[in-house]
């Protein structure tokens, strides 16, 4: 999608029509818009908003107040009994075809100078073929969500005000929901469920179709997969119970970090906990190294056996049997040509025929005795390796040890930090940490509940497996309704394949979002030496990891919070499928000419169109410099305190 | 990107059918089901 053009028609403080062309070419995508505060920077970035998907769309509020959108000048300039329109028409191009959309509110002005405004806004949109057929949209809404969904629209035409939201510690719920709704997962998670729906309904018929014994077992697994969708829901609800939880712990540190008395506990506290996590994910590597050597380590199993056979190999090596000094076939032919191996020429039953046919009796057939000689070789690198697996797992039982020393030993500070707490003779500091107490304890008892309702989701799905084989049976023997009996199949098996694959998918783009965020913080960030790693763990936390391998985002400033969350949503929208432009209102905000340069520069080569409403601030100087090639269009909102409107005016 | 990595994340491949992006649904999976 590339947008192309915009008429804004009454719109909040934009009277009449007025028009912008953007920037839409390869070399050029950049369109800028510059405005002091109050200009009308944010009424254009919202007029793109409201074109698009009107006030909301599915639940989601796009604007608040819709009686402010009209032109209060175009009202006051109004005679009584007129009508007065407000619109916005945009033009874009899409998959190579071009679409016009309008969105369209009208009013009439009443005696009283107040406008009655229609309760519903219009929408239409035309498409015109690459042939140059130009056809009218009959579901214009469902068009143009699907070619940007609404719920996925906050990522790409974003609010800079609002830009660190990923960024601040409380924000891993923002960031799950954000690669939940841009990276298709929601898309997964709703097929999954509609799949199941529709195989309830087959199960359903089917029954009704059905002898009493496959009916009992349709039952059955109806039953069973009923629970484990309960075992689903409420481990959604635990989660929810979870991060409302840590929620409150995190708001209860935010207090103690401000409180006079125990900012400094509070600060111990944070660095503590930050160790404690880096030991605890250092402690999982080494369980699955050492999970690892165990599964790789049969070899030690054999190592007495392996000893014994290299000793009987030596002792036989050292009694000349192996290797020969000659080979078999070698004596073989001097027996038949009666010839001694000195080339003289001996008689049957000879002392030198005696000799030859005593090796051949003794010695070891040519193929054995290679055999034997590379299963010695093979025995002896074993032996290596069985000391060098063993050095490794020692090595690795060691550090396991000392990591659970360390994980003691935090933990034991931490308790005793939250008594000194508890014990402060402040009542609010002392409820404070007594009511983090508990919350830390639900949490505790939150994730055991997790597992064990996963276990029970394990223990349902082999029942699962079992019973399908019956009813496979019992469907054979009965041979009716054999179609409805297939599309139950196909439509269960289908939504078990989804359940199967989400989470790997999921994890998947996790990570992959992770590198993208990584490598484009890296190249925005100018401390780029210091920071050395950007996480996305499983926990939806986006960390930034210092070069001595710590959290560094309780250091990080607002403008390097900015950076990160910038990154990220840069991240999301390369990942993504989404062909959109980026709009940004006010995107350098916060941030020093270091960043602010760097993004210039960069920035327009993460997007394939990109439309900036910035303050005369923000672009200047080298920032400037580093966009100006890429700038194909360039605007100025005038207002005039005398009328109260903004003009557009293009700076050529 | 992501729709090539949904492909191919081994009949049931009506999955690509119904990736929404319950009637419909029927119609994809009893032409698959017609397998019989």
């Amino acid at each position: 999608m590339k947008l192309e053009r915009i008429t804004i028609e009454n719109f909040r403080q934009y009277c009449d029509k007025q028009r912008v062309d953007f920037a839409k070419d390869e070399q050029k995508r950049v369109t800028v818009i510059h405005g002091i505060n109050g200009a009308g920077k944010t009424s254009f970035f919202l007029s793109i908003n409201w074109c698009l998907y009107g006030t909301s769309v599915e639940n989601i509020k796009i604007i608040d107040n819709v009686g402010e959108l009209m032109s209060k000048e175009a009202v006051s300039r109004a005679a009584i009994g007129e009508t007065i329109r407000t619109s916005v028409d945009l033009a874009f191009l899409h998959n190579g075809e071009r679409y016009q959309i309008k969105r369209m509110l009208q009013g009439v002005k009443l005696i009283d100078g107040t406008v009655k405004v229609e309760e519903n806004d219009s929408f239409s949109m035309m498409r015109t073929k690459a042939d140059g057929q130009a056809e009218r949209i009959n579901n214009p809404i469902g068009t143009m969500n699907s070619i940007l969904p609404a719920n996925v629209r906050e990522y790409f035409l974003f609010d800079g005000e609002k830009i660190d939201n990923f960024a601040k510690p409380e924000a891993a719920k923002q960031v799950k929901q954000a690669i939940y709704l841009v990276l298709k997962l929601e898309i997964l998670e709703r097929s999954r469920r509609h799949l199941e729906a529709v195989a309830v309904e087959y199960r359903k018929e089917l029954k009704n179709k059905s002898g009493q014994q496959l009916r009992d077992l349709l039952e059955e697994e109806e039953k069973a997969r009923k629970e484990i969708q309960k075992s689903r829901d409420r481990i959604y609800e635990v989660h929810q119970e979870i991060d409302s939880a840590e929620q409150k712990i995190a708001d209860i540190d935010k207090r103690l970090r401000e409180m006079e008395n125990t900012n400094i506990l509070q600060q111990q506290r944070d660095r503590i906990e930050r160790e404690l996590k880096q030991r605890r994910t250092e402690l999982e590597e080494i369980v699955s190294t050492i999970q690892g050597l165990a599964t790789s380590g049969y070899f030690v199993v054999a190592e007495a056996a392996i000893k014994k056979a290299i000793l009987l190999l030596e002792e036989k090596r050292a009694r000349g049997e192996i290797p020969s000094d000659f080979r078999q076939q070698f004596i073989k032919d001097l027996i038949n040509k009666m010839v001694c191996v000195c080339g003289r020429p001996f008689d049957d039953g000879s002392e030198e025929h005696r000799t030859l046919l005593a090796k051949i009796s003794h010695g070891l057939p040519d193929a054995l005795q290679d055999e034997v000689l590379n299963t010695c070789a093979v025995l002896q690198a074993f032996e290596q390796r069985t000391e060098k697996h063993r050095a490794d797992v020692d090595s690795a039982m060691r550090r396991r040890a000392e990591l659970v020393d360390i994980i003691r030993s935090l933990e034991a500070e931490l308790d005793d930090l939250s008594r000194q707490l508890k014990g402060s003779p402040l009542e609010e500091i002392s409820k404070l940490e007594r009511n983090r107490e508990n919350f830390k304890a639900d949490v505790r008892e939150y994730n055991f509940e997790v597992v064990i309702l996963h276990t029970r989701i394990d223990d349902l799905n082999k029942k699962l497996v079992e019973l399908k084989k019956e009813i496979d049976r019992a469907r054979r023997e009965e041979k009716r309704e054999v179609l409805l009996s297939t599309k139950l199949d196909l439509a269960q098996r289908a939504a078990d394949a989804i359940g199967e694959m989400y989470q790997s998918f999921a994890d998947e783009m996790r990570e992959k979002i992770q590198d993208k965020t990584k490598e484009i913080f890296k190249k925005l960030v100018w401390k780029e030496s210091h920071f050395q790693d950007v996480k996305l763990g499983p926990d939806f936390n986006l960390e930034v990891i210092d070069r001595y391998g710590y959290s560094a985002r309780p250091e990080l400033s607002a403008g390097e919070r900015q950076v990160l969350s910038l990154s990220f949503i840069m991240a999301m929208s390369r990942i993504s499928d989404e062909e959109a432009p980026l709009v940004m209102d006010t995107p350098f905000g916060r941030l020093s000419s270091h960043h602010r340069n760097a993004i210039a520069e960069h920035l327009p080569t993460l997007a394939s169109q990109l439309i900036l409403f910035v303050t005369d601030e923000e672009l200047r100087d080298e920032a400037r410099q580093n966009m100006e090639a890429r700038i194909g269009a360039e605007y100025r909102l005038e207002f005039s305190s005398k009328t109260s409107c903004t003009e557009i005016i293009e700076v050529k | 990107m992501q729709k090539e990595r949904l492909m191919n994340l081994t009949a049931v491949k009506i999955i690509l059918g119904v990736l929404e992006q319950k009637e419909h649904i029927d119609e994809i999976v009893t032409s698959a089901a017609k397998e019989v």
